[in-house]
């Protein structure tokens, strides 16, 4: 009886102090939740089918799903210094039935020197244009389903490191008040793309690419790169952060070998383009508000330089663009419309484009509303002999503040 | 009395009547802030986030009231709408930039959370600062 008081006792002690110490600690648990509902229709028209086949292709299908949901811990460290943590879980994400996927997508450390320079060490998202900063957390866009490149249900059509800084480990950064403004600037470097680290074989199982060092621990870069991911962004924000307007440039290797892509270049006459790419992403953003109309639009040119692309005439070039436009009905009624687009080469050059309208209302601080109607066109895909293909997506969805 | 000096008189009283009626927001600091008086651009970077540390380099912890005429007063004078404010407040706790500011029902809760905390900041009816307290003034903004 008194070991079993003693126990209680015990473990009562340490839930208390474990309590005070979290509290002393002032460690903050946030987060930010997207539930939808959507309808999604799809035609698509073939050029080549075999013999009998019906060249068109229409689907249809609906349904319920947890879309993300980000945890967010933040705790500040004497004066200067602060950690921070994501937690990402996607769609309906059960280990059970191997639903969705969890992945840590942020941990860093901040060390403000001043309000004028900081850095962060960690797993970060890098500076690099405006969305790339908030891309997953839902609560703050209007949309449900984000430009693109930005927007995970479409990772197969486009692999958002082809485009973006998806992370990198160390950067340096701060605002600097000049008049009515804040000069922005960033610098960063990181590992070489996600897709270098690792990748499945033919049997689906993870390999990585170069250096078999590495076996031993997960998640590294295995490339023999010195020079990998170096980028940054300038910009000018205004002191009420009203307006903001940027320019983001990157420097890395791209991993052609890599079978996650799309197009898949591995194969036929494109094979020798097996190998790392050297290339730039150079980004455009602006954004702001003037009264109740809002706007924002992003521009990202990717160039590559490549011997072995140069000597078989092949184009690796990529391009997107997007822009919103909106007007606040009230303080809790936002409709927009969008417009987006963009063409992908790898010898094989497919455009698309997107045309969407939504509507966002805050029902209250912790709640918000959303509908949203997209139609997406892709043209002349030739990997797939698809001629055209349209798809439209009607999404309903609830974004909550945790 | 003749009817000159009655209407002077009237009138002298609703000058001050109006001009009692008419409160005062005050900005507040704790004692421990290393300023004395503060401009508008000062207070707009506070409240946005965008300035976190004082001038000896100890954060900044700001205070918010949740609702009333001093809140409206201030928001008037730093030109922000609440909901802009939200936005900016949202952004910045999700990216770990910073902490949105606290919010506080009443302006007595406010002027003690102001006075027990180093380095914060937050505005309140200057009425209703205590003689006796561990807060300083540092900005000045007229209620309508």
């Amino acid at each position: 009886m008194k070991t079993t008081v003693s126990i209680i006792i015990a473990f009562l002690f340490l839930c208390t102090s474990a309590q005070l110490r979290a509290q002393s600690d002032e460690t903050s648990l946030f987060g930010s939740l997207q539930l939808i509902f959507f309808n999604q229709k799809s035609h698509m028209m073939f050029t080549q089918v075999p013999p009998g086949e019906n060249p068109q292709l229409n689907e249809e299908r609906s349904s319920f799903a947890i879309q993300q949901m980000d945890l967010f811990l933040q705790k500040h460290i004497g004066e200067d210094f602060t950690a921070f943590v994501d937690l990402e879980y996607q769609l309906n994400y059960s280990s059970e039935h191997r639903w969705g996927s969890f992945s840590i997508q942020e941990a860093w450390l901040h060390y403000a020197l001043s309000d004028e320079f900081g850095f962060k060490i960690g797993m970060l998202y890098p500076a690099f244009n405006n969305l790339n900063e908030i891309k997953n957390r839902l609560a703050l866009l209007p949309y449900i389903f984000r430009p693109g490149i930005y927007e995970r249900l479409l990772s197969r059509l486009f692999l958002s490191e082809d485009y973006l800084p998806e992370r990198a480990f160390v950067q340096l950064h701060g605002g600097i008040p000049l008049g009515e403004v804040f000069f922005d600037y960033a610098v960063y470097t990181g590992n070489a793309e996600g897709s270098y680290i690792s990748h499945p074989d033919e049997n689906g199982a993870p390999v990585n690419d170069h250096n078999s060092n590495f076996e031993f621990i997960t998640g590294v870069d295995p490339t023999e790169f010195n020079l990998k991911l170096f980028g940054g962004r300038i910009g000018i924000r205004a002191r009420d952060e009203q307006f903001k307007a940027g320019v983001s440039l990157t420097h890395d290797y791209d991993n052609l070998r890599d079978t996650t892509r799309y197009p898949q270049i591995y194969e036929g006459p494109r094979a020798p383009l097996r190998g790392d790419a050297r290339r730039m992403r150079l980004g455009g953003d602006v954004s702001g508000r003037v009264g109740p109309v809002r706007f924002e639009a992003e521009a990202i040119k990717v160039f590559y330089d490549y011997d072995a692309a140069e000597r078989i005439g092949v184009d690796l070039d990529l391009d997107f663009f997007y822009a919103m436009a909106g007007y606040s009905f009230t303080d809790a009624l936002f409709v927009y419309g969008s417009y987006e687009g963009g063409s992908a080469v790898f010898g094989e050059r497919w455009t698309h484009r997107t045309v969407t309208g939504g509507a966002a209302y805050q029902i209250n601080d912790f709640v918000t509303a959303k509908a949203q109607y997209i139609v997406y066109k892709q043209f002349l895909d030739e990997s797939l002999h698809i001629d055209e293909a349209t798809i439209r997506f009607v999404f309903l969805g609830l974004s909550l503040v945790l | 009395m003749n009817t000159t000096l009655r209407i002077g008189l009237f009138l002298t009283l609703l000058v001050c009547a109006s001009h009692t009626m008419e409160a005062q927001t005050a900005v507040i600091v704790n004692r421990s802030v290393p300023a004395s008086s503060m401009g508008l651009k000062e207070l707009l970077d506070i409240y946005t986030l965008n300035k976190a540390h004082w001038d000896d380099g100890s954060r900044i912890t700001v205070f918010d009231l949740k609702r009333g005429k001093t809140k409206e007063a201030f928001y008037e004078y730093i030109d922000m709408s609440e909901e802009d404010l939200q936005r900016i407040w949202l952004r910045k706790q999700f990216t770990g930039k910073a902490r949105p500011p606290r919010s506080i029902s009443n302006e007595e809760e406010l002027i003690d959370m102001v006075s027990r905390t180093p380095g914060a900041i937050g505005y309140v009816t200057e009425r209703n600062i205590p003689k006796k307290s561990n807060v300083r003034i540092v900005a000045r903004v007229k209620q309508r």
